[in-house]
């Protein structure tokens, strides 16, 4: 399996055509509406002083998304941002800190991000979430952070996730035991990541 | 011969004259994967020229002797090889190179001495002004 990586953590990686050239670095990850894939990303310059791009980058010109750059093939594959962003959400306008729910109506807590694979997939591989204290108990001050595959069936409804009551059977504390948790313990899941 | 060794070398003209500079750095061609200019300049602190390899005579040992002098104005942007940032074709991080072997006759590239280790010169994709892009292994 790839490596997963917070799509925090995907902000002011360079873009870099596979000849070597930076053309960009990355501002936002751009996902569909079910939360399941990226679709792109925005883009600003690489300069301390250069502001947001007007162009975008969507995920079919990407090469592959790696710990290090993301690789695009050449430069020709930039869009105009406005496009690609129009019936899509920017992870922090819309995903970041919605809810997250239970078919049951079990509170999980808020989404902090988003776990998402590398490589060439792009798929939403779940989210780190500040619990809520009923799901992990513990010190009103000493709030835990929990990461929660995202499963097979998540549905979208507003400002709130709904995800199905197996998905949080099992949840990881750091990203190394979530990219076991989805990898390694058989699942439900495991058909959608590999 | 390494490109740490020809940095430095004497350019030693055809007809036996003192030399004209000292070579300060080798420009690649990655899909031919051969040296394509050798850079040099005349004194400490004169403008760097690009000399193509045509024109050069021999390389080694100690001096890299010219046929012409001609400066190669057309000669594409140089990214000095060595110290490069070194990319994988999916994205990671591969370490910098450290110095690159090469065939002074043929001007082909042998291989590539990096920080992570040796790396075969046919896995070389393109370089550019951020890193060097190489085939994932």
């Amino acid at each position: 399996m790839n490596e997963l990586m917070a799509a925090r953590s995907l902000t002011t990686r360079p873009v870099v055509t596979l000849g070597g050239d930076a053309v960009a670095q990355v501002k936002d990850t751009v996902c569909d509406a079910a939360a399941a894939r990226i679709t792109g990303f925005t883009l600003t310059g690489r300069g301390l002083l250069s502001g947001p791009l007007k162009e975008g980058l969507p995920w079919s010109a990407v090469h592959a998304l790696g710990h290090d750059a993301v690789m695009i093939r050449d430069r020709r594959g930039l869009v105009a941002a406005a496009a690609m962003t129009a019936h899509q959400q920017h992870l922090r306008a819309r995903l970041l800190g919605a809810r997250v729910l239970t078919e049951a109506g079990t509170e999980i807590g808020t989404v902090l991000d988003v776990v998402v694979e590398g490589g060439t997939g792009g798929r939403v591989v779940g989210f780190r979430v500040a619990a809520s204290r009923r799901f992990v108990p513990g010190h009103a001050r000493h709030r835990r952070r929990v990461y929660v595959p995202r499963g097979g069936t998540l549905t979208v409804t507003g400002r709130a996730l709904v995800l199905p009551e197996d998905a949080v059977r099992h949840v990881a504390d750091d990203l190394p035991g979530f990219t076991a948790l989805v990898g390694g313990v058989p699942g439900w899941w495991r058909g959608s990541l590999s | 011969m390494l490109f740490t060794e020809v940095r430095g070398l004497p350019v030693v003209p055809p007809d036996g004259a003192g030399p004209l500079g000292t070579v300060t750095s080798l420009s690649v061609d990655v899909v031919s994967g051969c040296v394509s200019h050798v850079w040099w300049r005349g004194s400490r602190f004169g403008r760097e020229t690009a000399l193509p390899w045509d024109a050069v005579g021999a390389v080694g040992p100690g001096a890299v002797r010219v046929g012409s002098a001609a400066a190669d104005e057309s000669a594409p942007p140089h990214h000095d090889l060595l110290g490069h940032r070194i990319l994988s074709d999916t994205g990671t991080g591969q370490g910098t190179v450290l110095d690159v072997a090469f065939d002074t006759r043929t001007a082909r590239l042998l291989a590539l001495f990096t920080t992570r280790g040796e790396l075969p010169a046919d896995r070389l994709l393109g370089l550019g002004d951020y890193a060097l892009v190489v085939r994932a292994a």
